[in-house]
Formats: structure tokens, C-alpha cells, sequence
């Protein structure tokens, strides 16, 4: 047996139902002190972005929009990776891709993250200006409608992202219960008609969760950065917003089993079969990355109009080349040459090393455009007349990006006290319908397919 | 005389499925009893009936209900308020594409939710026998009879290699 070619047999399978549900939910019982100790020092961090977000708004108001951008890239950032992240599990069910049991809790917890991100949204409907003599995708609507449509598109994924993780997880809840020795539940009995309805109900949620989570990448990408500078009209931006959103989504799931191997006694759960299915997709999505990239510079690069050209050096090539470049090398190249080796990608570290790059590229491509967006003063050009100088972050901005993002990882971690971080029921779904064979001289995997 | 339920709870999945064809012999019918599991089998895999169930409608009507409002609201603002844009016609469908497409999903989302809720009976009005080891992998059978036939469906159980069969009101035999 070439053991490039064959990964070893997931250790969960040799363990029986009843083995892996105590260990399951012996771990989400006890989460050990080091949990606690890193939850502290996050939510620290949350309290100084507090504080960093009192002190933005007392010495600048809503008023002065420059001053908001990186508080817009924080908000963006976490919408593009951890809203984005629900998406794996949901697609991966779709596709029955049976290697994504061990990960599908872990990426539908981010949906927990999108109720927090839903409150950094909240103080951005103030800053964001109304569309009234500038050009924008609400035609003739009020000047307000985008405050008032994003939020509604955001709510509604929010809701249908915890609606998923509700459901997907309540047989869980159930066994940690019945493990607790409580009160039987009224509401989860594993019936055959429950799990016929869990099943169907969760792949139409699921296919729910993407229609909409394209279009709120749309929402969000147009009218929190591509309106707002003028002469920017590029059609492909938000399309690559989205590719962007799988790519870092895919890239959190890889960095978070990568901690979560390291960290928990979950290795025998996330094994490199996992590491290896994801790295796949984020190859091609890394190569997609330039593809649309280049399909949206192209034609602005080749159109060489004032507006094209300002845009060009606006967000590219002069103002914030810096972290263009940086994005371009941690989004594309990289990920490109680390991933390109099977090798690399049938290891446990070398996809979440790529994943790591990734989501630190993903952090500059974000602040590319939100942060110089939100610097322009005058909206209703049809070009910028001068290029903006560039908006260094300031103390204050620091603070509110590193509360940000820690509230955002602290919102997880308390959301895994509630929700077992393993999928239990799917898990031992999964012990059901595989096993390992003898075929000829070596040992395969046989996967039953009763659809 | 009042229908009463009846667990039978096996280690094996393989037994509990044998178990149905003696709960057969003794006059249950596809219909008299469910299947409780920790985890989803394939459908039809212990001789169950499937159940019908109608999940799929719920986001059709609530899709359809969250079209027509946006419908109706983009439209009627547009002709409420005519505002002549570049030639275009006041009702112009690239301009109502978004709120639409947005009450659409709202709607279907809204109603598959409840959707789920109902159809799985959650919460559920009375408890049926249960068992905690059902959730480690123990199948369950939960046969409703007639209380005159209470003794045949346990014995039959029993005959099945049924661990456990627990009756409704707490009465249980342990092999």
C-alpha cells in the first residue's frame, strides 16, 4: 500500500457508539483551565476594543467617516471568514462528502460569530451615508435603503446560520443531556420521522444559507466599499468579494481543527483525511482568487479612463500597495506553492500553515478597500479628482481591530460550552455507513450509499 | 380499550431489525412502531414504514408569501411615488430584483423553520417510554397495541434479545 495514496483508517471508527459519546461529551462537559484561562485573556482583549470603540465614538462621532474604516475592516473580516465558514459544512453535506463529519460542527459554530458580528454592523448603519446623489444599486430608492436592506439580508443570515447550528445540533444536546442524567427532553426522541425531517430540513437550510450569503457579500461589498469611492463600478467585485469569503472560510476551518488538534484531545476526530479534503478546495480556490482578480483589473487596467486609472492607484497600486501586495502573495502566491504539493497537503500543518497565510492575506485584502472607502470624503463624483493619502491606523483603530477580532473568537469559544464542538449523531452515522475491507492484498475503505 | 406504548431496547442494530419481524408475527403492524436511534439509518433499514412528511412545502409557501410582499412593496412604492429615471419604465424589475430576492428568502427561511419544528413535533405534547442509552447507540423500538395485547408485544420483545422493554407508567423488564 503506497501510503500516499491511502490515508490510515479514521481512529473514531474502531470506537463503538456508546465510546465515542462519552468522549464527546466528557471533553464539552470539563473544557480543562487552560480554556477558561484563554477565555479570560480574550475577553480582556474584547474589553479594550470596548474601550477602543467608546473612545472612537466620543472623540470623532458618526460624522467622520475616514476615522471609521478599520472598524468597517474588522466588521468585513469577520463577515468574509467566520460568516463564510458556516458555508463548508453546509456545502460539503450537499456534496455527501462523507470525510467532513469530523468538521461540520466546528464550521457551523461560526454562525454563533455572526450574532456578534450582527452588533459591529449596528454603529456602521450611522457612519455609512445615504445614497442620495451618488451612485449606488438602489436607483431611486430612499437614500436610506441600504441601511435598512443590508441589515435585513445580515439578520436573516444570522438567523438562518443559528437556525442551522440549532437544529443540526439538538440531537447532541439531547445525548449530553441524557449523559447528565436529566430530565428527559420533550422535544428530541431520534424517532424515524425526526430524523428524516433533521435531514431534508437541514439541506434546504443549507442551500438557504448560500443563496443568501452570495447576496449579502454583494450587499455588503457595494454599498460598504464599492460605492463609496468614486469611479469604482466593477462588476466582478463582488463575486470575488464572495470567492474571497470561501477561501478565508475554508482556510479558518483548516487554522481552527489545526488549534483544535493541537490544543484538545480531538486528534483522534481530525485526522489528515480532513486536512487533506480541505486543502483541495483551498488550491482551487487560491487559483480562483487570481482569476477573478485578474478579470476585474484587466478591464480597468486596459480601460486606462480617469476613473479606472484613480481606482487603479487608489486601492492597488499607490495608496495602499502595501497591503494589495500583501494580500496578493498571502491570498494567491503562497497558498499557491505550498498547496501545489500533494505531499504538503496530505499533512496536517501544511494546510493550516497555507490556511494561516490565508487568513492574514485575507485581512489586507479586506482593509484595501474598506478602509480607503471609507476615507473618501466627496461621494457624488464620478472619479476621484485626488487620491486620498493613505489612513495609518491610529491607537484607537488597534484597539477596536484586536477587540473585534477577539470578541469574534471569544463568541466562539462560549458558543462551544453550549453546542458539543463534535457531531456526535453524525459521527457515529458515519461509523454506520463505512467500513474497512479487504480487497486482494490491501485494506479499503467501503462506504455504504443507501440514497 | 386505550392504545398504550411499549419500548423495546436493543444493543445491536442488527437485532433490533430481526425483532421487527417477530413484533410482525405477533399482529404489529409497519405502522404500530417507531424507531428511536442516537443517529440517522438508512430509511426502511429496520422494516419501518417511512413517514410522510411535508418539509418541502414550507419553503415553497413561505418563498412564494415573501415574494409577492416585496412584490407588492416595490411595486407599489414605484407606482405611489413615480419618479422617471434615465427613460426607464417606472416599474423597472432590474430595481426590485434585490428586495425581492431578499423577502423571497426571508420568507422561505421563516416558514422551513417552522417547517422543522412542526413536522418533527417539537416539543412533543406527552412522553413516550425513553430511554438515555438511546443517545450511546442502544436502538430503541416503540411499539404502540392495544393494552390487551401489552403482554404479547413484550414477549415478542423479549424473544427479540431486547435488553431492556419499558413500559409506559415505568414498568420494565431487564435481561
Amino acid at each position: 500500500m503506497h501510503e500516499l495514496h491511502h490515508p490510515p483508517t479514521p481512529v473514531y471508527w474502531g470506537m463503538t457508539a456508546q465510546e465515542l459519546t462519552q468522549d464527546v461529551v466528557q471533553r464539552h462537559a470539563s473544557p480543562g483551565r487552560q480554556f477558561w484561562a484563554i477565555a479570560g485573556v480574550l475577553a480582556g482583549l474584547f474589553a479594550l476594543g470596548v474601550i477602543g470603540f467608546i473612545l472612537l465614538l466620543t472623540q470623532h462621532g458618526v460624522d467622520n467617516r475616514r476615522e471609521w474604516g478599520y472598524f468597517a475592516t474588522a466588521f468585513a473580516y469577520i463577515f468574509v471568514t467566520a460568516q463564510s465558514a458556516v458555508l463548508v459544512s453546509v456545502a460539503l453535506r450537499m456534496a455527501k462528502a462523507h470525510w467532513r463529519r469530523p468538521l461540520a460542527r466546528i464550521s457551523e459554530m461560526f454562525a454563533a460569530v455572526g450574532l456578534f458580528n450582527f452588533l459591529l454592523l449596528i454603529p456602521l448603519l450611522w457612519v455609512l451615508p445615504p445614497t442620495d446623489g451618488r451612485r449606488s444599486i438602489w436607483f431611486d430608492w430612499p437614500g436610506r435603503s441600504p441601511h435598512l436592506w443590508d441589515t435585513i439580508a445580515m439578520g436573516t443570515l444570522v438567523v438562518l446560520g443559528l437556525a442551522i447550528l440549532y437544529f443540526a445540533s439538538i440531537p447532541d444536546r439531547a445525548a449530553v443531556r441524557d449523559q447528565a442524567g436529566s430530565e428527559p427532553s420533550t422535544k428530541w426522541r431520534g424517532n424515524v420521522q425526526q430524523w428524516i425531517v433533521l435531514n431534508r430540513g437541514l439541506a434546504v437550510l443549507g442551500g438557504f444559507y448560500f443563496m443568501l450569503l452570495i447576496v449579502v457579500h454583494m450587499l455588503i461589498s457595494v454599498d460598504f466599499a464599492m460605492s463609496l469611492i468614486p469611479g469604482w463600478k466593477d462588476s466582478i467585485f463582488p463575486a470575488f468579494h464572495a470567492l474571497n469569503g470561501l477561501q478565508s472560510g475554508v482556510a479558518l476551518i483548516l487554522v481552527t481543527m489545526f488549534i483544535l488538534r493541537q490544543t484538545t484531545g480531538l486528534r483522534k476526530y481530525l485526522e489528515v483525511d480532513q486536512f487533506w479534503g480541505l486543502s483541495k478546495l483551498l488550491l482551487a480556490i487560491s487559483l480562483l482568487w487570481f482569476y477573478f482578480w485578474w478579470s476585474g483589473f484587466f478591464v480597468y487596467w486596459y480601460g486606462r479612463t480617469p476613473a479606472e486609472q484613480g481606482v487603479l492607484r487608489y486601492i492597488m497600486f499607490e495608496t495602499y500597495w502595501v497591503p494589495f501586495f500583501l494580500a496578493f502573495v498571502m491570498c494567491f502566491a503562497l497558498p499557491f506553492f505550498i498547496l501545489m504539493w500533494n505531499i504538503v497537503r496530505k499533512t496536517t500543518w501544511g494546510p493550516a500553515l497555507a490556511g494561516a497565510i490565508v487568513l492574514v492575506g485575507t485581512f489586507f485584502n479586506v482593509l484595501r478597500y474598506y478602509v480607503p472607502a471609507f476615507a473618501v470624503e466627496e461621494l457624488s463624483l464620478h472619479s476621484l479628482e485626488h487620491i486620498p493619502t493613505a489612513n495609518l491606523p491610529s491607537f484607537i483603530d488597534i484597539l477596536v481591530v484586536i477587540g473585534a477580532l477577539s470578541g469574534a473568537v471569544l463568541t466562539y469559544m462560549l458558543a462551544a460550552r453550549v453546542f458539543p464542538i463534535m457531531s456526535m449523531w453524525e459521527l457515529r452515522e458515519g461509523q454506520i455507513l463505512q467500513r474497512v475491507r479487504k480487497l486482494m492484498k490491501i485494506e479499503v475503505k467501503v462506504l455504504a450509499k443507501p440514497e | 380499550m386505550a392504545n398504550k406504548n411499549v419500548l423495546g431496547l436493543f444493543d445491536n442494530a442488527d437485532t433490533a431489525a430481526d425483532a421487527t419481524d417477530g413484533l410482525m408475527e405477533v399482529g404489529v403492524n409497519q405502522e404500530d412502531f417507531d424507531v428511536l436511534t442516537g443517529s440517522p439509518y438508512p430509511e426502511g433499514a429496520f422494516g419501518e414504514k417511512t413517514p410522510v412528511h411535508h418539509i418541502y412545502v414550507f419553503p415553497l409557501i413561505g418563498a412564494l408569501m415573501g415574494l409577492s410582499v416585496a412584490f407588492l412593496l416595490t411595486s407599489g412604492t414605484q407606482i405611489a411615488y413615480p419618479i422617471v429615471t434615465g427613460g426607464k419604465p417606472i416599474l423597472s424589475f432590474p430595481a426590485m430584483t434585490i428586495i425581492s430576492y431578499e423577502g423571497t428568502l426571508l420568507g422561505a427561511v421563516i416558514f422551513t423553520i417552522l417547517g422543522i419544528i412542526f413536522e418533527s413535533r417539537l416539543p412533543r405534547a406527552r412522553l413516550d417510554p425513553y430511554d438515555p442509552r438511546i443517545t450511546e447507540g442502544y436502538i430503541g423500538l416503540l411499539v404502540t397495541c392495544p393494552e390487551e395485547r401489552l403482554d404479547a408485544v413484550d414477549q415478542a420483545l423479549r424473544r427479540g434479545k431486547a435488553v431492556d422493554v419499558i413500559h409506559e407508567g415505568g414498568r420494565s423488564f431487564r435481561a
